[in-house]
């Protein structure tokens, strides 16, 4: 029992640490693109006006949303593995 | 001299890898299977080629248990032996704790050389007969013959996707670089510049004040 309980605590500090990096990785992308975009010329007003209301509007969108699967597609394969080796 | 040993390294690490993945990768032997036995078993200086303690089979003794093993015939005669235990929850992750029922199917699947059932025999690990260690068997599953062709599809994703892991790192890697990294170093480098600037100049006008001084250039 008490291995389980050692296990789901390693697994939950890995996942935190992907989980983090992943939505920096893609965050610094989004913040990029933006840039990018207004560099190109094809937007109004400051620069960091439009940057800032971009990533919000990033933030509310699906995508970073999308991210939780990194705590989800594991325990998913974990109940699969278990499931083939010891059921089917 | 440096190159070598830099590719030394590499290699070593190389093999490292691959080694631990040829471990802990699955493996699908056809075999016939021929007996089954307990065996009270050492486990000492060996003790990472077994279960962990924790997972099972014993938890009161650490150097010596009973290990249920599996014997089984290649169709050209070479023998194998697995042992069979619960896996434990960490590594390897294959989360296998229904090793009284796998050593019940395998009793079920023995047959003589006259009459030969074969089976494939799903395991993790090497048999390395010098240091006794054996490969953990985790499932059976009968075939049509002893010359079925297997693929292992298992391995091909958990690969892919490992090499899939790698390369996202990289370009995570290159990102942090080129949005964290390189901007800070520039602008260290720009402070340098300027520093170094400032005292040039200081030196210069230091230098005009001597020759003025003393008539030398």
């Amino acid at each position: 029992m008490f291995a389980i309980l050692r296990a789901w605590a390693i697994a939950f500090v890995l996942l935190t640490i992907l989980y983090w990096m992943l939505r920096i990785y893609f965050r610094s992308l989004r913040r990029e693109k933006l840039e990018k975009q207004f560099d190109a010329g094809d937007a109004q007003g400051p620069r960091s006006a439009y940057i800032e209301s971009g990533m919000q509007a990033y933030d509310r969108s699906l995508r970073p949303r999308l991210l939780w699967l990194v705590y989800i597609l594991p325990l998913t394969a974990i109940a699969v593995i278990i499931y083939f080796v010891n059921y089917d | 001299m440096w190159t070598r040993i830099k590719w030394g390294i590499r290699l070593v690490l190389l093999a490292v890898v691959v080694a631990f993945l040829h471990y802990t990768l699955p493996h699908r032997d056809v075999v016939r299977i021929t007996g089954t036995y307990n065996r009270l078993t050492e486990v000492g200086a060996n003790a990472m080629f077994y279960a962990s303690p924790d997972s099972g089979t014993t938890t009161q003794t650490t150097d010596r248990r009973d290990i249920r093993f599996i014997e089984a015939v290649f169709p050209n005669d070479k023998v194998m032996v697995y042992r069979n235990e619960d896996t434990g929850w960490i590594w390897p992750p294959y989360f296998k704790y229904d090793s009284s029922n796998l050593q019940a199917e395998a009793k079920n699947f023995e047959s003589p050389k006259t009459a030969p059932e074969w089976v494939a025999v799903t395991h993790y690990g090497w048999r390395l007969s010098f240091f006794s260690i054996y490969p953990n068997a985790v499932k059976i599953k009968p075939v049509a013959g002893p010359d079925v062709t297997l693929i292992p599809w298992l391995n091909i994703i958990i690969l892919a996707l490992l090499g899939g892991g790698l390369f996202l790192l990289w370009r995570m890697w290159e990102q942090f670089k080129e949005r964290m990294i390189d901007p800070t170093v520039d602008g260290l480098n720009n402070k340098l510049d300027e520093i170094d600037a400032r005292r040039l100049r200081a030196q210069q006008e230091r230098r005009g004040f001597w020759a003025r001084l003393t008539g030398r250039r």
